[in-house]
């Protein structure tokens, strides 16, 4: 617990201190690592800790990204009231699929949202009166500087708060619920836990920071397509990130998106081929080695002590 | 009237490919009790093999189908038996959830790798039998028609090998009940095996009969994948007749709504979201699908 904060906090430090060293490029690098950081750990929260896949995460930070730039553009909407409504459309995207799909076990949430994924692509192309389709939506930018360093510290500052948020949460006692229903949903609905309201629940807050770091992005990109943005590929990235970090940790959410984040930008000389090593690295890891790459090397060095562990008191 | 019976020809041919795939995925959930998330792109390496076969060796396309069909059998044989098999050994916690993940990685590890070896570009096929025959006062392309042939060929074999031979017996055992079915001396990874093979080659073949239709590119596979698990809802998770079915109704929903329900330029651009909303409607109506039992989980 005590480690976790400590952890945190240094995290943080060299968080804040990125700016001072990286300069222009590398701090673009660093601002879309961040995105990606959000955009995985909203996954993690609902895949790793409630146990309920979602191939739409990419989809819902798309709907946050064109109903903020669309209202910006067509609504002269104030810019910060634009990225709430951005947030708020994807939870309520996200409320509607969640009461939709969630009432099913299985594998229906994944069914659907693959497919509501190329959806919402289908229709922002057919739209292209409003949304210009594939020839891209050019949208205001967040601060009139040409510098970059503010898009970081507004990227850190969401990234940190929307982690505390989730942290918060899957702390109390619907973190509980949450595992308790990854787990096993007969047993948790025994116990007296709603089962299907939880599972909403879950789906509801993921999609709000999907779509939190979707309006996000499309102020600070400047021009945004669909294709660019929710490809199915796309997400098979965003996955490869979760899952390379640790699909049971925020942190390793984290660190698996700045990770693949800058290996894909490093390795650029590979061309396409940086992928195929990522979805590689995906299946081996999944096949292997099940809590990721980062998060076992975390417990075997920082948490060495292993405190005796209860569900309740598991590492969010 | 001769434009809407046009319409849904067509429509028919296209569910005919349709369900090729779909009743692999069907196959496939009936038996190891999973969605392959990469069927999608097995039908696309379906395509590309096909096309390298008969453009690189000469092969006629036709028979390049069928080669196809083996080199992706092949590939699902290895898929089943380095990913998947865990999950009937008792090697992996929370199955479902291992299903979903590892089937849809390899789907995009497939679509990257097809992206890196073969190009970002739409290639065209051979033709199957260049030319267009007419019917009165219809008239269709020659390769569409013997598409519909062999689709409707293949799975009336199909068809044949499950319901009247031993190997389908074993399949349908093992689809029942697996520990009964290892009980009277059925090896059921073995049928895992054959039965992720057979499907994963029927979307294989699916890929290699839309080549000279359509075009064929590494990200071709993304949305027959995407039909295929509306269809297997649609039509209940694991029957192949609903499979069948739910099959020609897409085909014909998205041949004639794309010309009745909106204006046309609109209606094409949506003709690939129809599956979703239909899909969106069977989940909210009934579940379980037309023909579908009780969603059956692994074990």
């Amino acid at each position: 617990m005590k480690k976790n904060v400590i952890g945190a906090g240094i995290a943080i430090l060299i968080g804040v201190a990125v700016p001072l060293v990286f300069r222009s490029y590398w701090l673009h690098v660093a601002i879309i690592a961040l995105y990606y950081a959000l955009l995985a750990s909203s996954w993690t929260m609902l895949a790793g800790f409630s146990g309920q896949f979602s191939f739409a995460t990419m989809a819902l930070g798309g709907i946050g990204a064109y109903t903020s730039a669309l209202l910006v553009i067509n609504v002269q909407l104030p810019m910060w009231l634009a990225l709430i409504c951005g947030a708020l459309a994807a939870t309520v995207v996200g409320l509607l699929i969640g009461v939709l799909v969630l009432r099913m076990r299985g594998p229906y949430l994944a069914l659907f949202t693959i497919a509501f994924s190329e959806l919402v692509r289908i229709t922002l192309n057919a739209e292209y009166q409003l949304t210009r389709g594939d020839m891209g939506l050019t949208v205001p930018h967040l601060y009139t500087t040409v510098s970059k360093t503010p898009y970081y510290y507004t990227m850190l500052g969401l990234l940190v708060g929307s982690l505390l948020v989730m942290w918060t949460v899957l702390r109390s006692r619907y973190g509980l619920f949450f595992r308790a229903i990854r787990e096993q949903e007969e047993a948790a609905a025994v116990m007296g836990v709603n089962v299907v309201r939880y599972k909403i629940m879950a789906f509801v807050i993921s999609s709000f920071f999907a779509g939190l770091a979707g309006s996000f992005f499309a102020h600070y990109i400047g021009t945004l397509t669909p294709n660019s943005m929710m490809e199915i590929p796309r997400m098979g990235l965003l996955i490869a990130m979760s899952v390379i970090g640790g699909i049971e940790s925020l942190a390793g959410a984290v660190a698996g998106a700045v990770l693949v984040e800058f290996l894909q930008e490093y390795l650029r000389a590979l061309e396409m081929w940086r992928f195929v090593i990522f979805g590689l690295a995906l299946v081996l890891i999944l096949r292997f080695s099940q809590n990721g790459l980062i998060y076992p090397i975390y417990q075997r060095f920082a948490a060495r002590r292993v405190e005796p562990r209860t569900v309740a008191d598991a590492e969010a | 009237m001769d434009f809407f019976v046009a319409q849904a020809l067509n429509g028919l041919i296209i569910g005919l490919l349709y369900a090729l795939i779909a009743i692999g995925l069907s196959l496939i959930f009936s038996v190891l009790k999973l969605v392959n998330f990469a069927h999608g792109e097995c039908c696309m390496m379906g395509a590309f093999v096909s096309y390298y076969f008969s453009t690189l060796f000469g092969i006629n396309p036709l028979i390049a189908v069928f080669l196809s069909m083996v080199v992706v059998f092949l590939l699902g044989v290895a898929m089943q038996y380095f990913f998947l098999r865990p999950l009937y050994t008792g090697a992996v916690e929370r199955k479902d959830e291992y299903a979903i993940l590892i089937t849809f990685g390899l789907g995009i590890f497939f679509q990257n790798l097809a992206m890196s070896l073969f190009g970002p570009w739409t290639k065209k096929s051979q033709d199957f039998l260049s030319g267009v025959t007419s019917i009165g006062f219809l008239t269709v392309d020659n390769n569409r028609l013997v598409v519909s042939f062999v689709a409707i060929a293949i799975v009336l074999a199909l068809l044949l090998i499950i319901n009247k031979t031993f190997v389908g017996k074993a399949l349908r055992a093992v689809s029942q009940d697996r520990d009964a079915a290892a009980i009277v001396g059925i090896n059921s990874h073995r049928i895992n095996m054959l039965a992720f093979g057979v499907g994963v080659a029927l979307a294989g073949g699916a890929g290699a009969l839309i080549g000279p239709i359509f075009l064929i590119s590494p990200m071709m596979g993304i949305l027959p994948g995407i039909k295929s698990f509306v269809i297997i809802v649609l039509g209940g998770m694991g029957s192949i007749k609903g499979a069948i079915i739910g099959s020609l109704l897409l085909g014909e929903i998205e041949s004639l709504g794309s010309i009745y329900l909106l204006d046309p330029t609109r209606g094409l651009a949506y003709k690939n979201a129809f599956g979703v909303l239909l899909l969106a409607i069977v989940l909210l109506v009934k579940p379980t699908g037309l023909f579908g039992e009780r969603h059956v989980r692994m074990e």
